[in-house]
C-alpha cells in the first residue's frame, strides 16, 4: 500500500498478465445420445478447449435395425415395406431404386402412367422432407416461427400422399411394374381398379401453390434474416473435393457447387420429360445448404406441376407373375432421394429372396464428413453445421 | 394413347445401343485399372481386381477414370452353407469366398463402376482406402464388423454400430437370425412354400403366372 505503482507501469503488468497462455485442460462433451433436434438418437463425444471443438467422434447405431440381415429372409415384395423406413421422412423415395432394380433384373417395363405417379409422389416427399427441413434448421438456430409456417403447409403435401396411397410417411404403394394397382390386394384381389382419386389433379395444383406461398414466406421470414446469415454464412463450409471423396451427395454436395443430381444422369424416372434446374450453392456453407434447399423445393413445384397435367392414360401396373422369382443377378440402382444418393446392390440367385442387399443411404456417408468438418470449429457452430446437413438417423442406422 | 406408338421404337433402339456403349465403357475401364476380369449386366458395370491390387485400382479409377466420387463400400459372403434365408444358386461348385466390392462413380456424367475384389475366408484381409477415399473410413468399419473382415491402414478400425463387446459377425451367412431362432417369424408362410405346399392344383406357380396374366 504505500508503494505508488505508476500507472503506466500498471496497464503493462495488466496487459502481461492477460496475454499469458493459460493452461487449459482439454474436457470431453458427451452431446446426446440424443440428437440437439431429435431426428434420431446419435451421441457426439467432442474433446473441446474452451469454446474450441478440437475433435469429434459420433457414435452412431442406436437405431441399426439390421435391413440387410433381415432382407436375407424377405420375399422382393416384403421388402418395400422394410426400406420404407430408412429415411422415415422420405418413405417413397426410398423404394423407388430398389423396385427399378427389382424390375431390370426381372426385366420389366413399367407402364408410363404408374413412371409418373411415382415421379409425382418422389418429387412430393422430396417437398416434405425439404419442408420438414425449412422448420426445424430455423428452430435449431433459435427461430421457432418458421416451423409453424412450414409444417402447416406441408401438411397439405402428406394429405395428398395420404389420400392417394393410404399412408402419410410410409406409403408401401411400389409394387414391381408399377403402383398399387387394386384395392384389396392379394389373394382376393378383384378387378377393381384404384387409379388417382377423382379431384386429385386440382388438388395437387392447390397444394403446390400453397408451397410456393409458404416459399416466399420462408424467404421473407428466414432468408434475409441478420440472425439467420450470422449464424449461417461463412460456418461449416465443405469444399467440393472434399465432399466428393467422403461421398456427400445431394443438397449438402450441390451447395458445394457441384452441379450434380441424379435427376439428370440415371433413367429411373422420366425426368427427361420435363424443365427444371439445378440450384447450386456457391460457398459449401450452412447458409448455402439452406438456400438449396429451398430452390428445389420451387423446382420440384415445377416438375409436379408439368407431370400432373401430362400424366398419360393407361394401366397402372405391367404383367408380372403373382410369385416373383427374380433371375439370378447383380445390379446396382441408385436415385435421387431427397436426402443425396440412395442406391440398392441387389443380388439375386435365382429365388423369391435376395442373397444379399446392400443399402446405400445418404445420410451415413453425409454425416461421415461429420468430424473432419467440426475439427477447429466453435462450440455453439456445432448445432448449426450439424442441422444443416439434414440427416435423419434412420438413414444412418439401417 | 397416340404418342406410345412412336415413343416405344425410340426406347428400344436406345435399350440396344445403350448395353453396348456400357460395356465398352467397362472394357476401357477394366484396361485402365489392369483389371482381372469385367462385366456389364443390368446396366452396372463391375470390375475384379486382385486383393493385392486393390488400393492400386481405387487409385487409379479416381485420378485416371474420373471415378472421384466415393458411393460405398461392402461385401457378399458366399457360402455353401446358410443359417438364413436362401443358399446359392450353383451350391457345389460355388467357391466360398468374401467378395469385397466398392462403387465409384463420377459427379460429371453417370459413369461409374462397382469394384470387386476376392478375399478367402481363412485370410479376410485387403488393404483400406482411408488413404484414397476419405469417406471409406466408416464404410470400412460397418463392413470389418459385419463380417470380420481386416482393413490394413485402416487407422481407427472399431466397431461403428456394434456395440464393443459384441461377438460374431451378423452379414455373415453362418450367422443366425437370433429373432428368428426364438420365435418362428408368421410372415414365414409367405416365404416357404405357400403355392407349392397347397394341395390344390390351384396353387401351382403356374396357375398362379396364370392368373396374373389375365
Amino acid at each position: 500500500m504505500t508503494q505508488q505503482l505508476d500507472p503506466v507501469a500498471a496497464m503493462h503488468l495488466s496487459d502481461a498478465a492477460v496475454s499469458v497462455e493459460l493452461e487449459t485442460p482439454d474436457m470431453t462433451l458427451n452431446i446426446g445420445p440424443q440428437h440437439p433436434s431429435t431426428h434420431g438418437v446419435l451421441r457426439l463425444v467432442a474433446r473441446v478447449d474452451g469454446e474450441r471443438v478440437e475433435s469429434v467422434e459420433p457414435v452412431i447405431g442406436y437405431m441399426h435395425r439390421g435391413y440387410e440381415k433381415i432382407s436375407e429372409v424377405r420375399t422382393f415384395a416384403q421388402i418395400t415395406a422394410l426400406i420404407n423406413r430408412i429415411d422415415w421422412v422420405s418413405g417413397f423415395a426410398n423404394e423407388i431404386p430398389f423396385i427399378v432394380g427389382v424390375e431390370r433384373l426381372m426385366d420389366i417395363e413399367v407402364p408410363e402412367r404408374a413412371q409418373y405417379i411415382r415421379l409425382i409422389l418422389t418429387e412430393m416427399t422430396r417437398i416434405s422432407s425439404h419442408l420438414l427441413f425449412m422448420s426445424s434448421y430455423p428452430l435449431e438456430l433459435g427461430a421457432a416461427t418458421p416451423l409453424m409456417y412450414a409444417l402447416r403447409e406441408r401438411e397439405h403435401v402428406m394429405d395428398i400422399i395420404e389420400g392417394l396411397t393410404g399412408g402419410r410417411f410410409h406409403p408401401n404403394f411400389n409394387r414391381v411394374g408399377g403402383v398399387k394397382p387394386a384395392a384389396g390386394g392379394g389373394s382376393t384381389q378383384k378387378k377393381v381398379s384404384m387409379d388417382l382419386q377423382a379431384g386429385f389433379i386440382a388438388a395437387t395444383d392447390a397444394a403446390m401453390d400453397k408451397v410456393l406461398s409458404v416459399c416466399d414466406e420462408l424467404d421473407t421470414l428466414v432468408t434475409g434474416n441478420e440472425f439467420f446469415q450470422a449464424r449461417t454464412v461463412g460456418v461449416g463450409v465443405i469444399p467440393a473435393e472434399k465432399a466428393i471423396l467422403y461421398g456427400v451427395s445431394g443438397p449438402n454436395l450441390r451447395a458445394s457447387g457441384v452441379n450434380f443430381d441424379l435427376r439428370k444422369h440415371e433413367q429411373v424416372l422420366p425426368y427427361d420429360q420435363f424443365e427444371f434446374d439445378i440450384p447450386v450453392g456457391a460457398n459449401g456453407d450452412c447458409y448455402d445448404r439452406y438456400l438449396v434447399r429451398l430452390a428445389e423445393i420451387r423446382q420440384s413445384v415445377r416438375i409436379i406441376k408439368q407431370a400432373v397435367s401430362s400424366i398419360p392414360s393407361g394401366p397402372l401396373q405391367a404383367k408380372v407373375p403373382r410369385v416373383l422369382k427374380v433371375p439370378r443377378g447383380q445390379t446396382y440402382v441408385r436415385a435421387e432421394n431427397p436426402k443425396g444418393e440412395m442406391g440398392y446392390f441387389i443380388v439375386s440367385e435365382g429365388g423369391r429372396i435376395p442373397y444379399r442387399l446392400k443399402i446405400r443411404s445418404a445420410s451415413f456417408s453425409n454425416l461421415s464428413i461429420l468430424p473432419w468438418l467440426l475439427e477447429d470449429q466453435l462450440v455453439p457452430d456445432l448445432v448449426a453445421i450439424m442441422g444443416s446437413l439434414d440427416f435423419v438417423l434412420g438413414d444412418v442406422d439401417r | 394413347m397416340t404418342d406410345s406408338p412412336s415413343d416405344t421404337p425410340e426406347t428400344e433402339e436406345n435399350e440396344a445401343v445403350e448395353p453396348d456403349a456400357l460395356a465398352q465403357w467397362a472394357e476401357q475401364l477394366a484396361g485402365t485399372l489392369d483389371a482381372e476380369a469385367w462385366s456389364a449386366d443390368h446396366g452396372t458395370v463391375q470390375i475384379t481386381v486382385d486383393r493385392t491390387a486393390w488400393r492400386d485400382a481405387a487409385t487409379k479409377a479416381r485420378d485416371k477414370a474420373g471415378l472421384n466420387f466415393f458411393s460405398w463400400l461392402s461385401a457378399t459372403d458366399w457360402s455353401r452353407e446358410v443359417t438364413v434365408g436362401e443358399p446359392a444358386s450353383d451350391v457345389e461348385d460355388l467357391e466360398e469366398r468374401f467378395d469385397v466390392q466398392c462403387r465409384l462413380s463420377s459427379v460429371a456424367n453417370a459413369n461409374g463402376a462397382i469394384l470387386v475384389a476376392s478375399v478367402p475366408k481363412d485370410d479376410p484381409v485387403i488393404d483400406s482406402l482411408v488413404t484414397v477415399f476419405g469417406g471409406a473410413a466408416w464404410h470400412e468399419r460397418e463392413a470389418a464388423e459385419m463380417f470380420g473382415l481386416r482393413f490394413t491402414g485402416h487407422p481407427h478400425l472399431v466397431n461403428i454400430y456394434l456395440p464393443d463387446e459384441f461377438e460374431g459377425h451378423p452379414l455373415r451367412k453362418s450367422f443366425p437370425l437370433l429373432a428368428r431362432e426364438v420365435k418362428p417369424w408368421p410372415g414365414t408362410v409367405d416365404v416357404e412354400g405357400m403355392p407349392e405346399d397347397g394341395p390344390s392344383t390351384e396353387n401351382t406357380e403356374a396357375a398362379a403366372v396364370e392368373r396374373g396374366a389375365e
